[in-house]
């Protein structure tokens, strides 16, 4: 009998994707909500470290190593029985026959905020936006992707020079705030508040593709391709682009001050205070400091050694 | 008709912090001409029972369809109630102690923290001692007001501005095991040290006994914080010398109209001498009033950010305004001196304001957390 059964909590099965839903674990299962722990895909090293953490807390664990795995989830649910289920940036769809389990069972914690930023990675699009917040959205799960009843929407602050890997690394922290809160609203609460998303202020964002993270010299002002780069980095190793016919992709820049007139795109200076000088089609100039090319990653300063010598 | 809630608390030594929340609120709402906004009371406890303070709140919104509540909770009560109000898109008025760091709780729209702010009164008491040319000091404190984060800003008001902690003494939670004995070696290794102090209700009159019955009056440099010098204790507490000083973020003594009317008003109406309490309750029917206003100003039902930063009004500690990076609100606070009283009891003494709080609580939310968090659920004061 688990900690949970023993207090007469609720309990909590956790379906996630990696490393983001760690925090959120150590939380539930600290409060005896956790009572068992399902990891779709994720890193092998990742699915150990669940797989030992649950073992030791003799809690029930499931690997679902890819689509046709889940026929699997209906049993491996019913078996363990809990009052509700999260899933934490859990990669698949929950199939309509699984969610019959129970109407209201199901919760997800969407790394956006909704129902603007439907979609699968709504931390790319939340910066590529330049959104100044983005939110961990708690919503019922339906059988379609993010569009189940909204319970709230919890913010937190982007910061300009806030990477994809700071956003993150924030939201992770969040997640596993928002989620002992949910426990704990599910817990005490005699009814939780929800209400349909708003069909007219809604957006679905499918995974970025190579156009999606491509720097467009032409279309983009300075500041939107500092954004953009600040999307890419770390998980596309920055934003994808054409630098004298070279593709690069550029990791760090920022925006300076100073004018041109030049064709969007054109390399201005390779050694601006070490950094590469690109005109930007705002008349505005961006800086390189960090990009990656066949070299490997490096530095603008390393860049233009290496093609010095 | 508008309604609002409010979450009352008990507390064993503040039997009364129920009554003068509820009478400071009810007073203030019937000077400001809102007396016809419906008040709902519920009960929480201590504050610790989570489900009795989740249950309370929940009934306030889905079945009085209140559209603010007011909560004498801690941060931890409020991070329980997050999800309701952020769900309700509703405001929650936090009249808090300020017993935890102001930055332990995330930034959340719909919770607005109107704090007496015992943790910086506690940060800035440090640096008084500071000035007054101490270089080392002990932090004193007990088994209950230690659990709050205040004990940080104690230290490191002290730390970061000089001076170095060269002991700690905390002290039993009940008469019989409450003893400075402690103290003894620690002061004969570093006389002089200042004594920087934590503590609250029938503990301050326990801890200036025990200074007198040890060291006599007057040889003792004690630093207090907010709730320290809180003057309904301080009335029975016997007087330990001078040499007592530190924060306040209100006190009787203020010489002001806004704050002689407020005490009028509270002891013509209640019969009652006016306590923090009565001020907290008092203030929060000023909040509701104002932000009441201005959502008719602006033609809108919501509560944005933009509406709160807009608060700003008179209260009897001085003008009340907006800390918007963790929407908390704050106040001039105040240098003051115990003491004594005919009787040879304590009363406080106003030496001078402090101006420029957003600039201290810039300092003290920079205060790294390193992941600490405080142990107690309970509401500060509530037990």
């Amino acid at each position: 009998m688990h900690l949970n059964e023993m207090e007469g909590k609720r309990k909590i099965l956790v379906l996630c994707g990696g490393k983001f839903a760690l925090g959120a674990l150590q939380k539930l299962a600290y409060e005896h909500y956790l009572c068992g722990v399902g990891i779709g895909q994720g890193q092998e090293s990742v699915v150990k470290t669940l797989e030992t953490a649950a073992s030791t807390s003799q809690l029930p664990f499931k690997h679902f190593k890819d689509k046709k795995s889940i026929a699997e989830l209906d049993e491996w649910i019913r078996s363990i029985q809990p009052d509700f289920i999260f899933s934490i940036s859990f990669p698949f769809l929950i199939p309509s026959e699984v969610l019959a389990y129970g109407e209201k069972k199901f919760l997800n914690l969407h790394l956006g905020p909704l129902p603007a930023y439907r979609g699968p990675m709504p931390i790319f699009e939340v910066i590529r936006y330049q959104e100044k917040e983005t939110a961990i959205a708690v919503h019922y799960i339906n059988d379609a992707f993010d569009e189940g009843e909204l319970i709230f929407n919890d913010f937190i602050a982007i910061n300009p020079t806030d990477t994809f890997g700071k956003v993150a690394t924030k939201l992770s922290a969040k997640a596993a705030q928002v989620a002992i809160n949910l426990a704990n609203m599910l817990e005490y609460a005699t009814s939780i508040p929800s209400s349909a998303q708003d069909e007219n202020e809604a957006r679905y964002f499918e995974f970025p593709e190579e156009e999606d993270t491509f720097i467009n010299w032409k279309n983009m002002s300075a500041s939107e391709i500092v954004s953009l780069i600040n999307a890419c980095n770390p998980w596309n190793t920055g934003a994808d682009c054409l630098i004298n016919n070279s593709h690069m992709k550029l990791l760090s820049a920022t925006v300076s001050e100073e004018t041109h007139s030049a064709i969007p795109g054109t390399v201005l200076s390779y050694k601006d205070n070490g950094k590469i000088k690109i005109a930007c089609m705002d008349n505005r100039c961006l800086l390189v400091e960090t990009l990656s090319c066949d070299w490997g990653i490096v530095t603008s300063e390393q860049y233009v050694k290496f093609l010095e010598t | 008709m508008q309604t609002i809630g409010i979450l009352l608390p008990r507390s064993t030594y503040y039997e009364t912090i129920g009554f003068d929340l509820f009478n400071g609120l009810k007073n203030n709402l019937n000077e400001t001409g809102n007396d016809s906004i419906r008040v709902v009371t519920e009960n929480i406890g201590f504050g610790s029972e989570k489900q009795q303070c989740y249950r309370s709140a929940e009934k306030l919104l889905l079945e009085e369809n209140a559209s603010i509540v007011i909560a004498y909770i801690g941060q931890r009560g409020a991070q329980l109630l997050r999800p309701l109000f952020l769900a309700m898109n509703r405001l929650l008025i936090v009249v808090d102690a300020g017993a935890n760091l102001p930055h332990e709780a995330d930034y959340c729209p719909n919770i607005l923290y109107h704090s007496f702010h015992n943790s910086l009164g506690a940060w800035l008491s440090s640096k008084m001692a500071i000035a007054d040319g101490k270089k080392t000091a002990g932090m004193i404190t007990g088994y209950y007001d230690g659990g709050y984060l205040h004990t940080l800003a104690t230290t490191e008001g002290f730390i970061q501005n000089g001076g170095e902690i060269k002991f700690n003494v905390a002290t039993g939670f009940k008469s019989d095991t409450f003893s400075m004995d402690d103290l003894i070696p620690h002061l004969q290794n570093y006389p002089g040290s200042a004594l920087l102090t934590l503590f609250s209700g029938d503990f301050v009159q326990w801890y200036f006994k025990e200074l007198i019955r040890i060291f006599g009056v007057g040889n003792t440099a004690v630093y207090l914080s907010p709730f320290g010098m809180e003057e309904q204790m301080l009335a029975d507490a016997p007087f330990p010398g001078e040499t007592t000083k530190g924060v306040v973020t209100w006190s009787r003594q203020l010489d002001s109209e806004k704050n002689r009317h407020f005490i009028q008003t509270i002891e013509t109406n209640t019969n009652k001498t006016p306590t923090l309490f009565s001020l907290m309750g008092w203030e929060a029917g000023l909040l509701v009033d104002k932000i009441f206003r201005l959502q008719s100003e602006l033609g809108i039902k919501e509560i944005t950010p933009e509406l709160l930063n807009a608060i700003e009004f008179e209260s009897p500690r001085g003008t009340v305004k907006l800390y918007p990076k963790i929407n908390t609100t704050y106040a001039p606070m105040y240098n003051a001196t115990v003491i004594s009283t005919e009787n040879n009891t304590c009363q406080l003494r106003i030496d001078g304001t402090i101006e420029s709080i957003p600039a201290h609580l810039d300092e003290l939310t920079s205060i790294p957390l390193n992941d600490v968090e405080t142990a107690w659920y309970n509401s500060y004061v509530c037990i």
